[in-house]
């Protein structure tokens, strides 16, 4: 197992919730390992874990037991701070309900992250700027995410997930909360963005979404119990998601 | 009856819930109206314990004195004592004006008055401990030996002459310590002075010992105690001065030690129910989404909007009630104590007066309905479905503001960003730091200032009661408001985390770090508390300057500098742990709660 090309690696990964006999083993002796550039879906049922694997992986919880590396760095003994800082530079978060700040435009949401990160208040507003292009939302930059709809909602906050040029992207239920259309912007827009060398983690019950990844893992129970690799998605990026057209059609 | 039972248990039911709020609002409003209570009870309580010192002692209605001595005078005053009107007197007596010196060489100005070793019909001193007068012994007035520590069987240096304290007294024929002088030497101004009583014959042997200036008294009880002014001006005499005292005249006196304490305590009372109003305001508006969802409830189940309104404002009206009844019982037994700061007067002062008891009633409901009664409106107005699935009030959007944050580092950029949120709550966070450091620019002033002692020559080896008495009960209200001022900055740093835990949390998911979060917290609460403590000084000075004596003098500025640098900075310390608290806690939960 080459470390140094994963951009993010799980080992023996044990997450517990509750006491006693209520105690669940929501993630359960997971091993798992992302290169870089590849986009890994997780499907399973609802609690299976998947959302908490997510969280382990992005430092958002910490493990009961096991190791977690990203882009090289063990994480799960960094203190928060650490944590924070390695989000900053390493990990970007898509939400199935958007988790955009409510007072600010799309665009300040977007910068928001790179003025954490120090960036200048022009080098965040230029970054915003391209990425809300990026994402079809040049003309939205100064809505609140109260006037978008939700497929723009989710691209703002992929726009956010970028602008700090992550090494992955750890998606969760992306899609969970849009229509069909907002669906296909997104999955379009994540399809670019994996042909570009973008490593992504998404977390999902839609198949549509699980066809456009390289790698699909299914969980049950907290565990792996499959592991596949997608062909057409390798090849040609844009396959799953013609597929995808195809099946809507 | 079956509405009262079901708001009783709705009531009782939602205090039980949030027993930390109900106990703020009962404290703060037990506190601003016992205050209130105070100031407005002092003068009555003032009058009634001078009343009942004048019924233990037979006070006089006029004391007629003069400042010469010799036949003429004596004979005007015994004819005096003889007029038509008076009903009985004491009298003539010779107040002999000297030094006293204690064991422990404190040294004052003394009167001394001789009188009869049997007691007369009118002012009879009441001994409140050891016995009255015997030769070779003189009694102290109680105000005056409080203040010298001097108690019964101690020995006393009376214009050089020693003397056993054979007892202990009050009288309601003078004034309080230390205006026993009615009248100075030879008719001129009186100093402080305490009062001693010898028998006649050690009171004239003082007198010709060291030939020390001697003025004649005569005590008057007459027909009607209610017409002193009509006695005094039908027996004007042109050619003997006599100066007239009324009983009347002698308790407005006593109120003259208490000239600072009603404005402290009123004020004081005003600042405490406005930091009551904001402390409970900041509360209510955190749980207005609720209360909306419990209208929401209620009207769903068919409540009409007056028990939806009884039921929401019942809580807060209710411990507002109970705190005024605390209050006013409080300032029922500290009244007697405050209102009489020398020892001088004896008795228990009545419970405080309808208008008073009205006046602090009407404050404790403002205090409830004012801080309530917004929230509770917008509950009632709101649509049955729209109140069931209320959420929080979300804040405008401010470019500038927000583009201004952006060029600060990141603690205070999200402390910017979370004050522009709830710019009311910073207002009202700006108000309750203004208050703190009002009260603190008070206290500091009442300690600058400088005052003549009532030792001899003004030595402060006995201190100024009136100014002791006023630094204390600044110092009281001052504690009172900033641990009112405390409490709110807690409760507005945990309601402010409260209401941004969402947004915290998805800042720590962008990389902001614990701490970043945490300072963010506490820099919104001091970013509106530094103007608060800037404006706090001159409105402290000029509200001082409303009621200061024309020679008072300001706190020096580097004391003020102080007060606000220390306000910001326990403002600081207070935020800390409750933001620190608030940001500890785990980012995926706080997100898995807004999702819910």
């Amino acid at each position: 197992m080459n470390v140094s090309r994963a951009a993010v690696r799980a080992c023996g990964l044990v997450r517990t919730h509750g006491e006693g006999q209520s105690r669940v083993r929501a993630v359960d002796e997971v091993d798992l390992e992302v290169p870089e550039g590849q986009m890994l879906a997780v499907m399973g049922p609802s609690g299976c874990g998947k959302s908490t694997l997510l969280h382990l992986l992005g430092g958002l919880e910490r493990p009961t037991d096991g190791q977690v590396w990203v882009a090289g760095r063990r994480i799960d003994t960094l203190s928060e701070r650490a944590l924070a800082r390695m989000r900053r530079r390493s990990v970007g978060f898509v939400f199935q309900a958007f988790h955009l700040m409510e007072e600010l435009s799309a665009s300040e949401n977007v910068e928001l992250p790179a003025l954490l990160a120090g960036r200048s208040r022009r080098q965040a507003r230029r970054r915003a700027g391209l990425l809300l292009e990026r994402v079809g939302l040049a003309d939205r930059a100064r809505h609140l995410p109260s006037q978008l709809s939700g497929g723009q909602r989710q691209r703002v906050a992929v726009a956010r997930a970028l602008v700090n040029d992550p090494l992955v992207v750890l998606a969760d239920e992306p899609t969970g909360n849009l229509d069909t259309a907002a669906t296909l912007d997104v999955l379009r827009i994540f399809e670019e963005l994996r042909t570009a060398g973008q490593t992504f983690v998404i977390v999902t019950h839609d198949e549509r979404v699980a066809a456009t990844a390289d790698r699909l893992v299914s969980m049950r129970d907290g565990m792996f119990v499959d592991d596949t690799r997608l062909a057409g998605s390798t090849t040609t990026g844009l396959g799953g998601l013609g597929g995808l057209i195809g099946l809507e059609g | 009856m079956g509405s009262i039972v079901l708001v009783a248990r709705l009531v009782l039911a939602d205090v039980r819930r949030h027993q930390a709020q109900a106990a703020m609002l009962l404290l703060a409003v037990t506190v601003a109206t016992a205050t209130m209570a105070l100031g407005l009870s002092l003068r009555s309580v003032s009058e009634a314990l001078y009343e009942q010192t004048r019924t233990a002692t037979a006070g006089p209605d006029l004391v007629a004195l003069s400042g010469e001595t010799g036949p003429a005078v004596t004979s005007a005053l015994t004819e005096l004592a003889g007029s038509p009107g008076v009903a009985a007197h004491h009298g003539p007596y010779r107040i002999v004006y000297a030094d006293l010196t204690t064991r422990d060489a404190t040294s004052s100005r003394v009167v001394v008055h001789g009188f009869a070793e049997k007691p007369a019909a009118v002012n009879r001193p009441l001994v409140t401990s050891g016995q009255w007068i015997r030769p070779g012994g003189t009694v102290l007035e109680r105000g005056f030996a409080t203040a010298l520590h001097v108690g019964v069987g101690d020995r006393v240096t009376i214009a050089g002459r020693p003397y056993p304290v054979v007892g202990i007294a009050v009288t309601a024929a003078t004034s309080i310590y230390p205006g026993a002088s009615q009248i100075g030497p030879y008719g001129g101004p009186s100093d402080y002075s305490g009062l001693a009583w010898m028998t006649r014959s050690d009171a004239r042997a003082l007198a010709s010992s060291h030939d020390l200036p001697v003025t004649l008294a005569v005590d008057l009880e007459l027909r009607d105690p209610a017409a002193t002014q009509a006695f005094r001006d039908a027996h004007h005499d042109s050619t003997v001065r006599i100066n007239f005292r009324s009983w009347q005249f002698t308790a407005q006196q006593d109120l003259a030690m208490l000239k600072g304490s009603r404005p402290i305590l009123v004020v004081g009372s005003w600042l405490l129910s406005f930091l009551a109003i904001t402390g409970v305001a900041a509360l209510a508006a955190g749980r207005a989404v609720q209360q909306t969802r419990r209208a929401g409830l209620l009207k769903a189940v068919g409540a009409g909007p007056g028990l939806i309104a009884t039921v929401l404002l019942t809580e807060y009206l209710a411990l507002a009630l109970a705190g005024d009844a605390l209050g006013l019982l409080v300032a029922r037994l500290t009244a007697p104590a405050i209102a009489s700061p020398t020892a001088s007067r004896i008795g228990d002062a009545a419970g405080p007066t309808g208008a008073t008891v009205v006046t602090a009633t009407v404050l404790a409901v403002a205090v409830a309905v004012l801080s309530t009664l917004r929230p509770t409106l917008r509950a009632m107005r709101t649509a049955t479905v729209t109140a069931l699935t209320a959420t929080p009030h979300q804040p405008r959007h401010r470019p500038h503001l927000t583009a201004l944050s952006a060029l600060l580092p990141t603690p205070l950029l999200l402390g910017l960003r979370l004050t522009a949120r709830r710019p009311g709550r910073a207002l009202l966070q700006a108000c309750s730091t203004a208050t703190t450091v009002i009260a603190i620019v008070a206290l500091l002033t009442m300690h600058a200032q400088q005052e003549r002692g009532y030792g001899l020559n003004g030595s402060p080896v006995l201190p100024n009661l009136r100014g002791e008495h006023d630094r204390r009960l600044m110092l009281a209200v001052a504690i009172l408001l900033i641990a009112l001022a405390v409490v709110n900055t807690i409760t507005f740093t945990w309601t402010t985390a409260v209401e941004a835990r969402a947004n915290m949390a998805i800042a720590r998911t962008l990389g902001a770090t614990p701490g970043q979060v945490s300072a963010g917290l506490s820099i919104a609460q001091l970013l509106p508390g530094l103007p608060g403590a800037v404006l706090g000084v001159p409105l402290g000075s000029g509200l001082l300057s409303l009621f200061a004596a024309r020679n008072a003098v300001e706190a020096p500025s580097s004391w003020l500098l102080a007060a606000v640098l220390a306000t910001l900075l326990a403002t600081a310390a207070l935020t800390a742990l409750p933001a620190r608290l608030a940001a500890r806690r785990p980012v995926a939960r706080a997100l898995s709660a807004e999702t819910a």
